[in-house]
């Protein structure tokens, strides 16, 4: 009667105990395939916005200013990176009068669009003004707005006027060029721009990109295929052909590198960490497992203004109900680090002098009875008005690994009375619509993906708290009010001097894990599963891909 | 023979309005547009950008009238952009349902070729060890979780023994060879779960047959047992064979949906599944409207076979039903 | 009085008939006594809870992945709880989705089948046609847009639509919404022929109320089909569930279902295979025994069709 399922089950058994069929004896290595979870949905640089395409772009592509993978502002297609000491960057007052700066780039000697054209200041001037075209649709708006105006001296040279004065105003790295000379008949109707864009219409034409390589062929849903550019500047990258692949089920994702289908799961976008983990172990005398961890920072979010969450007590027991350690290593085998507060140890603004809560039951208990929560009945603590000490967490409906830390995070709460309730949405609803709104009633687990020295404005200031009357703008979704905290964002952001940063950014650190308006869970890592020949991907744990540095990689 | 076609065009075109209008309201349903994601997912997106980005879209009117004005333009002919590929619907449509079909006639002729043999010897021997085995194979069939059929061949066919390859579709230059290699799979699973009923009806409609005067004629006249059943038997048990597959279409596109999402081949159920959760509006509403039209066509074509294969079935006959 | 005995002898088998020839049956026979094994243990979770000193909800993360033995019969998952006795509890969530999503189904499909063929005419077009419209509909891809949507936007109160079991009501109400047309024709078409017969037009003389006539004079005649359709109907909604859980529209956890621990299971398939043994072979076992029951109640309630 069960034959079948017996089997299946021997297939299943057989899969891992076998050396898998190797396909993969090709002669010269000088293709590579890299395997994907997700196709981009666009190909527009500042219309779309999307991991692997962003990680296509970082082959085809180069940014003026970007982070390394050691997490230092460099220049990949400006000559060198504007300062005040070198008087590129100089005080600017707007027409408002407001406090702004002028800051000089020159584009790099030699930097030319695949079809031959040179990339110039004409494609600088137009990518800004389609950028300001409130019709054309550009996601990133506010980046427009900021640069009040751009003057082009030459060909190569140019000037951007902020009309704010900040710390970082060096930093162009979502300034995505797009090339005059073939997109200004588009935005001729900026209306229609969306959609007659060249990139959409056809993203293979000559003269879009100005990378290593080029888009060649694409096959929507599954295959992008890159060739090498002839006009490219920089080193030549030794791959004579770039096929991007995705399979959107990861466990087919990984049979398919098993069987030689592809070469490389990419870290930006590929398999699971405990997909990874298991992998390692089984096939790590074949493959190498990079552990990246990134700027993906999991948390807890709390809501403040629920009355049982609004006692610090409350959220500190919480905490040390926890067991992250154990998350850590017996789930993640410790490569996911666990978090004291949302600054990554790798950031130059980290300081290890915060407070900081260990997996500590009895401590938990203690906390939660001096909050008056001491009458146990059935195992879960009610107040002396004989309300339950009951929460509800949520995240996002269909992620295995964060389902999972929620039922942990479950069982560890029971054990010292809080009766946590599940309630998960599908990422749409839940960011769309839950979180942005402020509709949790306790708790949210998700991830802020950010960039290095990410000052907390959005998340953390008392004046981003959404509401309806803000139109539901900002992301500071906990409803958090500290005075401490605001003064330290406020003179972060204008005060630049080595000091002052780092005096503001303690502040920062300490406010946050004093107050716990957030629990920290641990900073996410990503598995860049390789062949043992691939050598020079250098991942970055941070949201610019590895792939910006391609010409370097190549096959042993 | 006019006023069938003409009763029958009506009739569907009537059902896809109907459908138009139910899943429109449906995903107007569906919580979250896409501009709120782009909004949590971007500090920098103030309201106004928000509203402004929504008006664009056209996502700030009512529902009902967002439908009028959806209509207007179909019936103008257009049928508007897919918005995750900024393409035109039918562009990213077309090629998709190609896939799906090769995937689904495939499929549908392999069942055919494994279930009326099967289903005729289950039918000349009921209640036979033989009958029995070949009912629990075709039971076993429609018990499997497509899913995990899918995932079992997976791991036995591409990674443990590496006979085939594990998914996709083999790339955009890609000879037929290469093709077929990459068919055979999601082939295999879609026909697996299909076999089961096929079977059955085919065995259902021989026995029916075979009790029939002139099959006993037939073999009162001496005719061998095998020539009988497969001359005249088999003709008149492929009648109702016909319509159960047209009928089963619906079905089938569903099955496809697994099976495209588990081996990546690119088919239309995968790309309506994406639309929907990927708030696509229109490519998801055409999407299920074209897949609509495909099974309604598909009824309709079996409609003609079954006057075509049966000489007692008139035109006429079909409009009075 | 005279109705009750109408009804019972032109019922399409009588009861003891129906045993014996059920009983003949041995693939059903055996069939019937898997599933009432299946659901006996699901019922008596607890009970084996208890007795084997787990709990199915209790994370250890220092067990996961335990093989097989005593105390864990088949071992634990990934969070370290036992996979036996979370199979049971998922038993009792997915064969209740199965009964109730089928009943309903069953329910609607009666009513439409019927109102159809007891009044003929418009009504009867108008409803078949409907069930026409419904076959023909790529299933699968509406149901994703039904699963998809906001139950407040509906005016579901925020209390039901916000609970942990939503997904279970919700899956529950979708799948009887769409499930009910084999059964609607099974129905009119068994309604067509009964009102024809003596009995019905001489109720219908003496003045009896359509609704009188249809439920107890016609019903009880048709209701061997209904009960044939809605058994196999439990096994197709049971693989339905693991479907839509697959698709990750299912039952959400922390509630366990044979569908979503499969579905949870074939992410873990390179790791750890076993995991999808269990919910795997129990899916494939209920539904293939729910088939052949079906088949058996067929050829038991029915001897004069032409299956066997």
């Amino acid at each position: 009667m069960n034959l079948r399922t017996a089997l299946a089950a021997a297939a299943l058994a057989t899969a891992i105990g076998s050396t898998p069929a190797l396909t993969q004896d090709r002669p010269a290595r000088d293709e590579l395939v890299i395997g994907v979870s997700q196709f981009p949905q666009g190909f527009h640089p500042n219309l779309a916005s999307h991991v692997v395409l962003s990680l296509i772009h970082g082959m085809t592509r180069r940014p003026f200013t970007v982070y390394d993978a050691d997490w230092k502002l460099i220049c990949l297609l400006c000559d060198e990176l504007p300062s005040r000491d070198a008087g590129s960057i100089r005080d600017w007052t707007t027409p408002a009068g407001e406090p702004g700066l002028e800051v000089d780039y020159t584009i790099r000697d030699g930097a030319t669009w695949d079809d031959g054209t040179p990339v110039s200041t004409d494609d600088v001037t137009f990518t800004w003004e389609i950028g300001r075209n409130e019709a054309a649709g550009i996601n990133n708006q506010e980046l427009y707005r900021r640069m009040e105006k751009i003057v082009a001296h030459d060909a190569r040279r140019f000037t951007i006027f902020w009309n704010k004065r900040t710390c970082d105003a060096e930093a162009i790295n979502d300034f995505e060029l797009v090339p005059a000379h073939l997109e200004r008949p588009a935005a001729s109707d900026p209306a229609a721009y969306r959609s007659r864009n060249a990139y959409d219409t056809d993203p293979t034409q000559a003269g879009l990109y100005f990378g290593p390589y080029r888009i060649s062929q694409v096959e929507p849903g599954a295959t992008i295929v890159l060739e090498p550019n002839p006009t490219w500047w920089g080193k030549a990258p030794a791959f004579k052909r770039i096929t991007v692949r995705t399979i959107e089920n990861t466990a087919a994702l990984e049979a398919n590198l098993l069987s030689g289908e592809i070469d490389y799961i990419a870290g930006e976008d590929g398999i699971s960490l405990d997909q990874a983990i298991a992998f390692e172990k089984r096939h790590g005398d074949r493959f190498d497992v990079i552990f990246k961890p990134g700027l993906f920072y999991e948390h807890v979010d709390l809501r403040l203004d629920n009355p049982l969450l609004s006692d610090l007590r409350v959220r500190r027991a919480l905490l040390h109900a926890i067991d992250r350690t154990s998350i850590s290593e017996r789930l993640f085998e410790s490569k996911q680090p666990v978090a004291d507060t949302f600054v990554h140890p790798l950031d130059s603004m980290h300081t290890d002098d915060v407070r900081k809560y260990a997996f500590a039951p009895d401590a938990a208990r203690a906390l939660l009875d001096e909050a008056g929560w001491t009458d146990i009945r059935k195992g879960i603590r009610h107040n002396a008005s004989g309300e339950p000490l009951r929460l509800e967490i949520m995240t996002t409906a269909g992620n295995r690994v964060r389902e999972l830390v929620e039922q942990v995070i479950q069982s560890n709460l029971r054990e010292v009375g809080v009766d946590l309730r599940i309630r998960n949405q599908p990422a749409r609803v839940l960011f769309g619509q839950t979180i942005r709104q402020r509709e949790f009633p306790a708790m949210a687990m998700f991830a802020w993906f950010s960039t290095p020295e990410n000052i907390p404005r959005t998340t953390m200031h008392s004046t981003m708290i959404p509401t309806t009357e803000n139109g539901w703008s900002g992301q500071n979704y906990t409803g958090f009010r500290n005075p401490v905290m605001d003064d330290a964002i406020d003179r972060v952001e204008v005060e630049c001097s080595d000091a002052d940063q780092t005096r503001h950014w303690t502040t920062i650190q300490q406010t946050y894990a004093d107050q716990l308006p957030v629990l920290p869970l641990y900073f996410r890592a990503n598995a860049f599963v390789m062949p043992r020949w691939l050598a020079g991907v250098t991942p970055t744990g941070h949201q610019y891909p590895s792939t910006l540095w391609v010409e370097n990689w190549s096959a042993e | 023979m006019l006023a069938f076609l003409t009763r029958r065009l009506f009739g569907m075109a009537l059902v896809l309005a109907i459908m138009s209008f139910v899943v429109f309201m449906l995903i107007g349903l569906m919580p979250g547009d896409p501009i709120d994601i782009m909004i949590a997912s971007n500090p920098d997106l103030t309201p106004a950008d928000g509203e402004r980005l929504k008006r664009l879209h056209g996502l700030d009117l009512p529902l009902w009238e967002r439908y009028a004005n959806w209509l207007g333009r179909v019936l103008n002919g257009d049928l508007g952009f897919s918005r995750t590929y900024n393409r035109p619907v039918l562009e990213i449509l077309l090629p998709r349902l190609g896939n799906t079909l090769i995937l689904l006639g495939l499929s549908s002729i392999v069942a055919i070729l494994i279930a009326i043999p099967l289903g005729v010897i289950a039918a000349t021997r009921p209640q036979s060890t033989l009958d029995g085995a070949i009912n629990l194979f075709c039971f076993a069939g429609i018990s499997v979780p497509p899913f995990w059929l899918a995932l079992v061949f997976i791991l036995l066919f591409a990674v443990t023994l590496g006979w085939l390859p594990a998914g996709g579709m083999g790339g955009p230059d890609a000879g037929l060879f290469v093709r077929v290699e990459f068919l055979i799979l999601p082939v295999a699973t879609l026909t697996i779960a299909s076999l089961a009923g096929y079977t059955r009806f085919a065995r259902a409609a021989m026995i029916e047959v075979l009790r029939q005067d002139y099959i006993r004629t037939a073999r009162a006249k001496g005719l061998g047992s095998g020539r009988t059943v497969f001359g005249h038997g088999l003709r008149n048990a492929m009648l109702p064979l016909t319509t159960i597959i047209a009928l089963d279409f619906g079905t089938l596109f569903s099955g496809a949906l697994i099976t495209e999402t588990m081996f990546g081949y690119l088919g239309m159920g995968k790309l309506i599944y994406d639309s929907i959760l990927g708030n696509d509006f229109n490519l998801a509403l055409v999407g299920l409207l074209l897949a609509t039209l495909v099974v309604l066509i598909g009824n309709f074509l079996a409609d003609m076979a079954y006057a075509v294969l049966d000489p007692r079935i008139s035109f006429k006959s079909l409009e009075a039903a | 009085m005279s109705i009750a005995t109408n009804s019972a002898t032109t019922g399409a088998a009588e009861p003891h008939m129906f045993w014996r020839r059920f009983r003949r049956n041995r693939p059903a026979m055996a069939s019937a006594a898997v599933l009432v094994l299946i659901a006996l243990a699901a019922l008596l979770a607890p009970a084996f809870e208890a007795m084997l000193g787990v709990d199915a909800t209790r994370v250890d993360l220092f067990n996961q992945y335990a093989p097989p033995d005593a105390t864990h019969w088949l071992g634990t998952d990934e969070a370290g709880r036992d996979v036996f006795v979370r199979l049971l509890y998922g038993g009792r969530i997915s064969l209740l989705v199965g009964l109730v999503a089928a009943l309903g189904a069953a329910t609607i499909g009666t009513a439409i089948g019927l109102l159809a063929g007891y009044y003929g005419g418009r009504l009867d077009t108008l409803l078949m046609r409907t069930t026409d419209g419904v076959i023909a509909l790529p299933l699968l891809p509406l149901l994703i847009v039904l699963a998809a949507v906001d139950l407040e936007k509906l005016g579901v109160p925020g209390a039901v639509a916000n609970s942990e079991l939503a997904s279970l009501y919700r899956i529950v109400f979708i799948i009887a919404l769409v499930g009910w047309t084999t059964v609607a024709r099974l129905v009119r078409a068994g309604t067509l022929s009964i009102r024809a017969r003596e009995f019905v037009r001489s109720a219908e003389a003496m003045g009896a109320r359509p609704s009188v006539i249809m439920l107890r004079h016609i019903l009880p005649n048709v209701v061997s089909p209904i009960i044939v359709a809605t058994t196999l109907s439990i096994g197709v909604v049971i693989l339905l569930e693991s479907v839509l859980s697959f698709l990750g529209l299912g039952i959400q956890p922390p509630i366990p279902s044979w569908g979503n621990m499969l579905t949870n299971a074939q992410e873990l398939a390179t790791r750890a295979p076993a995991l999808a043994v269990g919910p795997g072979a129990v899916i494939f076992v209920t539904v293939m025994a729910f088939n052949f029951l079906g088949d058996g109640l067929q050829d038991a309630l029915d001897p004069r069709a032409t299956r066997r």
